[in-house]
Formats: C-alpha cells, sequence, structure tokens
C-alpha cells in the first residue's frame, strides 16, 4: 500500500548513519550534532524544583508556559528583537516541530520553497511532508559559502512562498552578514515570500563576527518567523524544545497546527528552558570556549590529512565540512569509514547536491573522541595508500 | 544545593543587606504581580537614569530571598556550585560598606504564602507597583485569596505611594487597607492615567496618554504588546511623580 504523503519520504541521512552505527559496538560517532556536555546542574535543579511542587504533569497552555515565554521575551528584547509574549511566541518541541508547523501553516500544497544549500537535511523531508517543493539553491564554497543573491531571484519562481535559511548555517558553519541578509529581505519584499530563519547556533559564533538576524528589523516581523532551540545552546538535546517568534498575523496561524502536533511541549522541559534562561548562559560560554578548543584541535588534525581533505575553518556551529580530494561519492566515503574503522561521519549529499563530495564531521563530542576518531582515519588512509 | 547551606546562605545575605540599607538608606521602588515586572523594572531604571539618579536594579530576574539580596549588594549569583559561592560570601561584607546607590528598583516575586512577608522583612518599600495578579504561581498556594493576601501585604506596607492596574480588579482591590497615596493606571478601565487609541504599526506601538482624562502626550514606542505599553505608561508616572520623593 502506497501511501501519497510520505512517499517521498526518508529517514533523514544523518538518523541512518546513526542507526548503522549503533551496530558496531566500538563505533565512535562524529555525525549527529550532539553535544558531549550533560544538561547543567542549575537547569536540572529548576526541574526537580518543578516536580518537587507538582507542577509538571498537566498540560501547559498551548503557546507554553506563560512565565517561559515572557523570559523568552526578555531574552529577545537584549538581542534586539521584540515579539510580544502573549501573541508571538510558542514554545515549541523543539526546533524541529517549529519548522513543521511553521511549513504546514504558511504553505500550500504545490508551494516552493527556496533553501540555499548545503543546508540542514531535515528541511526537505518536512517540505516534502507539507506537499511543498523544494528549490535548491547552491552556496558559493569559493566564497566560504556565502549567498550568491541573483541565484535566488532566478530560483524564484509565482510558485514560491518562502525562503528558508540556518543561520548560522549547519553543515558549513557560515555566519550570514548583514548585507547578505539584507539582500535577502529585499528580495522577499518584491517578491512577497516568507523568510524563515533558523538560529539554533547563533550562541556558537568563533570570532567578531556581528551576530544579526532579521527577526531585529520591526518592518520585517511580518515576513520574519525566527525559530531557535534549547537543545544546543545549553545541551538539552533530549529535552526536545524550542521556540517560534514572528509577527501575531503568522504565530496565530502556526499556533493552531502547533496545537494539532504537540498540543503543548512537555511542561517538563518547559521548566528546564526556564532554568536555562534564568540560570544557564555561563554554561553556554562554557560549551562555547569547549568548542573553540575542539574547533581549532579537528582543524590541526584535518591538516594532517591535508591529501584526503580540504576545508574551510568554520566561524560558528561545531561542525565542519571538509571536501573530499580523492573519493567524490560522500555516501561511499562515510560508509567506508563505518565499516572499516567504525567512525560515524556524516555524507554531504544529506544537506543538498552541492553537499556532494563533502562529509561533516561533528565537534560537539569529546577531545578524547576527536583524537581517537582522527587516529582511526590516519592509520587507515595511511594503510590505504 | 544542600538546605542547610541554602538557609545558612539567606539568612548571611539578609542581614548584610539589611545592614546595607540601614547604613545608606536608598529610596526603594517595588515593582511586582505576576507578570511583566521585568519590563516594569527596566523602564522604570531607564526612565530614572535619564533623569540623572543614581539607580541600582535587580539583575535579570533576581526577587526571590537569595537573588533579593544580591540584587541590592549588587552581587553575582553562585547558583548551585559552592565554590562560586565561597567568593561572593567573603566579599559580601565590602559590598555592605561599598558606593551604593540613592535608588534602588526592585522586583519582588512570590510563589508561596510568606515569600512576600519574608521579602518585606529586607526591604521596606517607598513605592510600589503591582501590575496583575494571574493564576500563573497559582499551584503555590492553597487558595486564590492566599496568593491575593502577598499582595495586600506588600500595599499594606508600602511607605509613600501605591501604583496599581485598574485594570485589573484584584489588583484594583488591594487599595484597600492601604495608607498611603493610591495612583490607577489602565488601558480600559482608566484611573488617574489612561492609554487610548493604541495603534500597531511597523516600527512598534503609538498611543495616547491621558492624565485626569486631560491628553498627556503622544508616545510612540518600539515594543509590541499590551504589557509594553503599561511598562512606558509606568514609566511616565514615576517621571512626573519621581521628583516629590526624592526630596
Amino acid at each position: 500500500m502506497t501511501f501519497e504523503r510520505i512517499k517521498n519520504l526518508q529517514l533523514s541521512i544523518i538518523k541512518q548513519i546513526e542507526i548503522r552505527a549503533s551496530k558496531h559496538p566500538n563505533a565512535i560517532s562524529l555525525a549527529q550534532g550532539i553535544p558531549s556536555f550533560d544538561t547543567p546542574e542549575c537547569i536540572k535543579r529548576r526541574v526537580e524544583q518543578a516536580m518537587r511542587r507538582g507542577i509538571v504533569s498537566k498540560y501547559s497552555l498551548s503557546p507554553g508556559l506563560p512565565e517561559l515565554r515572557e523570559l523568552i521575551e526578555e531574552s529577545l528584547s537584549e538581542e534586539g528583537m521584540y515579539y510580544d509574549w502573549e501573541k508571538e511566541i510558542i514554545v515549541t518541541v523543539g526546533a524541529i516541530e517549529a519548522i513543521t508547523a511553521t511549513l504546514l501553516a504558511i504553505t500550500n500544497p504545490g508551494d516552493e520553497v527556496v533553501i540555499p544549500e548545503p543546508t540542514y537535511t531535515s528541511y526537505r523531508e518536512v517540505l516534502t511532508l507539507a506537499g511543498c517543493k523544494t528549490v535548491f539553491v547552491p552556496l558559493d564554497e569559493e566564497r566560504e559559502w556565502a549567498f550568491n543573491l541573483e541565484k535566488y531571484r532566478k530560483a524564484i519562481t509565482p510558485k514560491t512562498k518562502a525562503i528558508f535559511y540556518c543561520n548560522p548555517n549547519n553543515p558549513t558553519g557560515t555566519i550570514y552578514s548583514r548585507d547578505q541578509l539584507l539582500g535577502l529581505a529585499k528580495l522577499a519584499k518584491e517578491y512577497d515570500l516568507f523568510l524563515i530563519s533558523d538560529e539554533v547556533y547563533k550562541d556558537f559564533i568563533y570570532d567578531s563576527r556581528e551576530r544579526f538576524s532579521l527577526a531585529q528589523i520591526p518592518e520585517l516581523r511580518e515576513k520574519v518567523i525566527r525559530i531557535n532551540s534549547f537543545s544546543k545552546s545549553f545541551a538539552m538535546t533530549g529535552w526536545r524544545v524550542g521556540y517560534v517568534h514572528s509577527d501575531e498575523k503568522n504565530i496565530q496561524n502556526i499556533l493552531k497546527v502547533h496545537d494539532c502536533l504537540a498540543t503543548c511541549a512537555p511542561v517538563v522541559s518547559q521548566f528546564a528552558a526556564m532554568g536555562a534562561l534564568e540560570m544557564g548562559k555561563q554554561d553556554t560560554l562554557k560549551f562555547k570556549e569547549a568548542y573553540i578548543n575542539r574547533r581549532d584541535l579537528i582543524c590541526k588534525r584535518l591538516d594532517k590529512l591535508n591529501n584526503i581533505f580540504e576545508y574551510i575553518r568554520p566561524h560558528s556551529s561545531y561542525y565542519v565540512f571538509p571536501r573530499l580530494l580523492k573519493e567524490k561519492d560522500s555516501w561511499k566515503f562515510a560508509l567506508d569509514l563505518l565499516d572499516n574503522i567504525q567512525v560515524a561521519v556524516v555524507p554531504g549529499i544529506a544537506f543538498g547536491p552541492n553537499g556532494e563530495s563533502h562529509i561533516r564531521i561533528s565537534f560537539g563530542r569529546t577531545e578524547e573522541d576527536i583524537n581517537e576518531a582522527f587516529d582511526r582515519m590516519d592509520k587507515y588512509f595511511i594503510q590505504k595508500s | 544545593m544542600k538546605p542547610i547551606f541554602k538557609q545558612i546562605l539567606k539568612y548571611y545575605l539578609k542581614y548584610l543587606t539589611k545592614l546595607a540599607l540601614f547604613f545608606h538608606r536608598p529610596m526603594i521602588i517595588i515593582v511586582s504581580g505576576n507578570s511583566n515586572k521585568y519590563f516594569i523594572k527596566e523602564e522604570i531604571k531607564k526612565i530614572l537614569l535619564k533623569k540623572g539618579f543614581d539607580v541600582r536594579a535587580n539583575p535579570k530576574n533576581f526577587n526571590t530571598e537569595i537573588g533579593l539580596p544580591l540584587s541590592i549588594l549588587y552581587l553575582k549569583s553562585g547558583y548551585g556550585c559552592y565554590t562560586n559561592w565561597l567568593p561572593i560570601i567573603l566579599s559580601a561584607p565590602r559590598a555592605v560598606f561599598s558606593e551604593f546607590p540613592k535608588i534602588l528598583v526592585l522586583e519582588l516575586g512570590t510563589s508561596a504564602p510568606g515569600d512576600m512577608k519574608y521579602l518585606l522583612s529586607i526591604v521596606k518599600p517607598d513605592i510600589s507597583i503591582i501590575y496583575s495578579i494571574t493564576q500563573r504561581y497559582l499551584d503555590g498556594f492553597p487558595s486564590l485569596e492566599k496568593l491575593i493576601g502577598e499582595y495586600e501585604y506588600l500595599a499594606k506596607r508600602t511607605k509613600n505611594l501605591l501604583i496599581l492596574n485598574n485594570d485589573a480588579e484584584l489588583v484594583k482591590n488591594l487599595q484597600i487597607g492601604a495608607n498611603c497615596k493610591k495612583i490607577f493606571f489602565g488601558l480600559e478601565k482608566g484611573g488617574d492615567w489612561q492609554v487610548k487609541n493604541i495603534k500597531k504599526n511597523n516600527k512598534g506601538q503609538g498611543f495616547e496618554v491621558y492624565l485626569n482624562n486631560k491628553k498627556y502626550k503622544d508616545i510612540q514606542i518600539n515594543k509590541f504588546g499590551e504589557h509594553h505599553v503599561c511598562a512606558s505608561l509606568i514609566g511616565l508616572i514615576i517621571d512626573k511623580q519621581f521628583l516629590n520623593y526624592a526630596e
């Protein structure tokens, strides 16, 4: 029996790789973007306190606990974004539910959504589920994976509904500049498009580059739908909690879909998110320091394998996206590493056609894991040659 | 943090804070209620700083038994880490005699019966602003009356001026039994200060402010939501009223 809605869906390649890796007891996974850290103690204590008070067992309001949304509004205002917690912020089951609810709310089947690629794998799957067509626009690797606005203009058709980007970008670690983003905004105005901005890596920028979001511009608030999550910034991937904000015109539509999908985000996780915003910011800074060291380590190790990889040093997120110099088939390369030396990485093709001939390596894992994975790769490539 | 350590810390900070307040005698403005405390506090702080006053406010939402003394003494929190607390505990006595602001703008929160009584055993408010009483923290109280009782306690212990939200019936009723001057503000039901004709635009919100039914000012803010309109209105009230109390 074939089901129309899911016939073209596939389990994301990242998860496929993780499932394969789980069959190797000694596998080291540098595949999925999981921070090696545990959730900070202050967050766990906030949850324990809420559980002891018996206030986590009931549904919250569909958009989320008012006190959490108020805290989110406060934290947004610290970053120059002004959104009304009562009408313009929804707490979601991680960023992926925010993405799904948003796309289901603002598109019709048959619509097109333009996505710069390589980028996060699951966007395409959610668009397929929504019955939309993904229109990939390649980023320029020669310009450190920057936008080329003319390519966007060419990709826009009367069916285009939105441009959907990840900033900082996963897997390339690119931060789009203010000028590039304002260029996108100009296009969005000209063609009446939504701009969906996934900013889950915003707290991990490793140099003095400006952290700019189009959601900071009040005139764009009806166009921009911004998505964020607690998963990366506070090592809370398992808690599944994130949020989406935009002008109330958009949020009230997204809320209807969110209600269908989740009723509300898990209340226990909403208390964890409150703990994160109240007390977790120091921990985020500690994580960032660790990622800078790990980024430097992974770059050093990649430098030693310069006959295998060529890479652009990432400025943000916790991924590096090296180009493969010999093997062009990224699936084959990733499976080869997994089967022979039990090192899991993500094939670049997972992130769009322009990602082929690359792999994504996560430095969310510990320095020991990174060193062990690269020790195995060093040996393996010597043997192979 | 172990309960015993927390208790020792709580009382240690409390008595140092009382000593600092006795020694420096700042004016104390309290912002309380179940919501919107942060933005009202920030607005008042902004207004007073603009007028050239020396002001200190709670960082973030430090508004509970340990957070409040830390805010007043201008100390960081060690959160749950003992080693973080050690330098804070050691430096706290020095904070008592360090440079101190003339005005404190403090959020006070209550999540269980008796919280307000404890916090007000540390600070004596000159001015209190109460914005809302909702069911938000009702889980910590046996009844709504007990929650209201917390705010009644604050209203009764405010020395000079009570600023109350006229649109919120439960807040408005706090005037009963309070012995200081009262000012009422609101959007729908009016009061001494009222906002009319709120218009959302692509830069924020524009609105008209009325004082005793006479137009006082047109305001444009860059934030969205009625709670920001109210925060801005409270800022105006403080702006106009404040000098009387500063003298």
